[in-house]
C-alpha cells in the first residue's frame, strides 16, 4: 500500500527523472521500508520522503532543460527545411503557473481597458498630488476643499486651487464676497463678478483632449465608474486611516453595483452622493468629493517671484487687511481684521497694530469680514492673548512645536485683558480657528452670528478635470471636543445680528470694565 | 540534459563521493553509508540521492559498474556506482577546502582538538 502511494508521489518528478531512476527510487523505498520497521522508523521514513519530495521536485524541474533529440539523425538536405523536436516532456510546473498568471493578467487588463476606454486620465492624480508639498506648513487655510458639498462646492473647489496666481498665495481663503478688495490676488475666485480667467494654452490643450464633462453633459455609467475608481485610488493613497479607506472603497463599489448611483447624472449631485456614501462608512466631515464645473487646474505651482511681489504690493495697499486699528471710548481697543495674511509679508503690520492697542483695557477683534488666511498669522495674533505658551489647535496639522502659541510676547500687556470677537456667517476658515480656539480656551467672548463652518482639514486631490477630493492626511489632536467647526461653524457666546455685534461688544466690555 | 552546478560542491554530493571512497555501492548502500558516516544526520531521500548521482555521473566523478545482486537484500539486480579518479580528486580538494576553513577556527580556539 505505502509503496503504491510512494509510486504515485514519484509521478511528481519530471519524466526524464522517472525514466532514469524511478525504479531505483522505488527499490530504495522498499529497502528502507523493509529495514525500518515499527512506528517511529516508519514515521521517520515518511518524513524523510516527504521532505525529500519538497526539495527535489522543484529542483528537478528547475534544472531541467529540454534536450533536442533526433537532431543527429536528421540529414541536412539541400533546400529542405530541417526540423528539431523537443523531448517528449510535459510543460514545466513553473511554466504552467507563469502562463496562467500571464493569461489572468492579460484578461484583467483587457477588461479594465474596455470599461475605462477613453478615460485614461483617471489615473493621473498620483502625479498631481506629488507636487503638493507634504509638509504640514502647506496646509494653510487657503488649501482647497470646500464648504458644504453642494453648496459652493463646485466653485470653491476650482477657485481654491487656482491655476496660477494664488496656488500657494496667502491669504487664500477669501470668498467671492471680498473680491472688491482683493481682485488683484483673487481673480480666480471672482466668478461672481467677473468671467473666469481662461486657462493657459497648455491647459486648453489638455481640456480639449480630455473628455470634458461640461455643464450640460450628463454622467454615464462609465464616467461614474471612472470617478469612483479615481476616488478609491485617492482614498487609498492619502486617507489618514487606511482601514477606513478600504471600507469606503468597498462601500463605494457595492453601492455602484447595487445601482444606487444609476439615477444620478449630474456632476454636483454625484459628488454629493459619493461624499454621503463615504461618510456613511465613517462620518468624517473633512472628507468630501467635490465637483467643479470649470476644469480643475492640472498642476499646482509654487508662487513665482512676480506673484509674491504682486501679493506684497496688494498687502501694502490694504495695510495687510488690518482695516481699522483704533481705541474706542473706555479705552477699548478695536481691531478690524479682514484676513490673516502671510506673516512673512505682514508681520510688521501685525506687530505694529497690536502694539498700538497694547495699553487698551479690553480688545475687540472684528472678524465679521474675515474669511481666513494663514494659520501662522492666526497663531501669531493669538500669542498676544496669553502669558504662557498655550496649545493652539489646528485641525489640519499634526501636533508639533508649532501647535503652541509663542506666548508671552515681550512687552505685551494684553494677556489678561478681556477679549471680544465679532463674528458673522461670513467669518470663515482661519478666522474660525481663531474664534474656536479662543472660545474653547475661554479666552474670548464671541458676539454675533454662527460662523461659516470651514475647517478644511483635507488636502485637495484632483481626480480629473471636474472631480476632486478633500482628504484629511493628518490626525490632529483636538483637546477641546470631538468635533471642530467643520460645517457647523462656531457658535457665538452672545447671539446677535452681525450688524449689531460691535455695539453689543462695546456695551459688554464697558460694563465689565466698570465692574472692575 | 540538465547542467547542475557542482561548484560549490553540495554537501550531499560530497558525502556520496566519500561513501564511495571505500567500495562500490548501490543507491541504498550509498544512502546507508552516508547516514552512517554522518551519524544519522544526513539521510538522503531518493530524489536528492538520485539527482546527485545523476549529476556526478554526468560530470564523470562517479561511474556505473555492472548491475548485480546484493546478496543481503535479495534477488534484485542493482546498479552499482564507483568513484572515478576525478571524483576522488574532487572529494580531496573539497576536504582540503573544509580543513582550510577549520584551521582559523582551531587557531582561535573555537574548535578544540586537532582532528577534523
Amino acid at each position: 500500500m505505502s509503496e503504491k502511494i510512494y509510486a504515485l508521489l514519484l509521478r511528481l518528478f519530471p519524466s526524464h527523472f522517472r525514466e532514469a531512476y524511478g525504479e531505483e527510487a522505488l527499490q530504495l523505498f522498499r529497502d528502507r521500508a523493509r529495514d525500518e520497521k515499527g512506528f517511529f522508523p516508519g514515521v521517520r521514513l515518511w518524513l524523510d520522503l516527504l521532505s525529500d519530495l519538497v526539495w527535489s521536485v522543484p529542483r528537478e524541474y528547475f534544472h531541467m532543460q529540454p534536450a533536442l533529440v533526433g537532431a543527429t539523425t536528421l540529414r541536412r538536405l539541400d533546400g529542405m527545411p530541417l526540423f528539431f523536436i523537443l523531448e517528449d516532456e510535459s510543460p514545466r510546473l513553473g511554466a504552467l503557473l507563469l502562463g496562467s498568471a500571464f493569461s489572468l493578467a492579460a484578461v484583467g487588463t483587457i477588461s479594465v481597458l474596455i470599461t475605462q476606454v477613453g478615460s485614461y486620465h483617471t489615473f493621473r492624480p498620483w502625479k498631481f498630488e506629488r507636487q503638493r508639498s507634504a509638509s504640514a506648513r502647506s496646509s494653510s487655510f487657503k488649501t482647497p476643499a470646500t464648504r458644504a458639498v453642494g453648496d459652493a462646492g463646485d466653485k470653491a473647489a476650482a477657485s481654491r486651487q487656482p491655476a496660477n496666481s494664488t496656488a500657494s498665495l496667502p491669504p487664500g481663503d477669501t470668498q467671492p464676497g471680498d473680491v472688491q478688495s482683493n481682485t488683484l490676488l483673487f481673480e480666480d475666485r471672482a466668478e461672481s463678478s467677473r468671467p473666469q480667467v481662461p486657462p493657459s494654452g497648455a491647459q486648453n490643450a489638455v481640456a480639449a483632449t480630455n473628455r470634458v464633462v461640461n455643464e450640460d453633459a450628463t454622467l454615464d455609467a462609465s464616467e461614474r465608474h471612472r470617478v469612483i475608481v479615481g476616488a478609491i485610488i485617492t482614498l487609498k493613497e492619502h486617507y489618514v486611516y487606511p482601514d477606513v479607506a478600504q471600507k469606503m472603497a468597498i462601500a463605494l463599489l457595492a453601492r455602484e453595483k447595487s445601482g444606487e448611483d444609476d439615477k444620478v447624472t449630474e456632476g454636483r449631485a454625484f459628488a454629493a452622493l459619493l461624499t454621503r456614501q463615504m461618510r456613511e462608512v465613517s462620518p468624517d466631515k473633512h472628507l468630501e468629493l467635490v465637483y467643479s464645473q470649470d476644469p480643475l487646474p492640472q498642476h499646482l505651482t509654487e508662487p513665482t517671484a512676480e506673484e509674491l511681489a504682486r501679493y506684497r504690493e496688494a498687502m501694502e495697499k490694504q495695510n495687510c487687511t488690518f482695516e481699522k486699528v483704533e481705541i474706542l471710548p473706555s479705552n477699548i481697543g478695536y481691531l478690524k481684521l479682514n484676513s490673516f495674511p502671510d506673516p512673512s509679508v505682514c508681520r510688521t503690520t501685525a506687530t505694529a497694530a497690536m502694539a498700538s492697542l497694547n495699553h487698551a483695557n479690553a480688545i475687540i477683534f472684528d472678524l465679521r469680514d474675515n474669511h481666513g488666511g494663514e494659520p501662522e498669522m492666526v497663531a501669531l495674533m493669538a500669542a498676544y492673548l496669553f502669558d504662557h505658551p498655550e496649545y493652539w489647535y489646528n485641525p489640519r496639522e499634526n501636533t508639533t512645536q508649532q501647535s503652541w502659541t509663542r506666548s508671552p510676547v515681550p512687552g505685551n500687556k494684553l494677556a489678561d485683558k478681556p477679549v471680544y470677537i465679532l463674528t458673522s456667517a461670513g467669518t470663515f476658515s482661519g478666522a474660525e480657528q481663531f474664534c474656536y480656539d479662543l472660545k474653547m480656551l475661554k479666552r474670548a467672548t464671541l458676539i454675533g452670528e454662527t460662523t461659516g463652518g470651514g475647517a478644511h482639514a483635507g488636502v485637495f486631490h484632483r481626480i480629473d478635470d471636474h472631480f476632486g477630493m478633500g482628504i484629511p492626511e493628518t490626525k490632529p489632536i483636538n483637546p477641546f471636543s470631538k468635533t471642530d467647526w467643520a460645517e457647523t461653524g462656531v457658535e457665538p457666546d452672545v447671539k446677535v445680528k452681525a450688524a449689531d455685534a460691535l455695539e453689543t461688544a462695546k456695551k459688554l466690555a464697558q460694563s465689565k470694565l466698570a465692574k472692575e | 540534459m540538465p547542467k547542475r552546478k557542482l561548484d560549490p560542491l553540495p554537501s550531499a554530493a560530497f558525502q556520496i563521493l566519500l561513501s564511495l571512497a571505500g567500495e562500490d555501492l548501490h543507491g541504498y548502500g550509498i544512502m546507508r553509508q552516508v547516514a552512517e558516516q554522518t551519524d544519522g544526520r544526513m539521510r538522503l531521500g531518493p530524489g536528492t540521492l538520485y539527482s546527485s548521482i545523476q549529476t556526478l555521473l554526468e560530470e564523470k566523478f562517479i561511474e556505473e559498474v555492472d548491475r548485480r545482486e546484493d546478496a543481503r537484500l535479495g534477488q534484485e539486480r542493482r546498479r552499482y556506482y564507483r568513484l572515478t579518479s576525478a571524483g576522488r580528486k574532487l572529494a580531496r580538494s573539497e576536504a582540503e577546502r573544509l580543513a582550510d576553513l577549520l584551521r582559523p577556527a582551531r587557531a582561535k580556539k573555537i574548535l578544540r582538538g586537532d582532528y577534523v
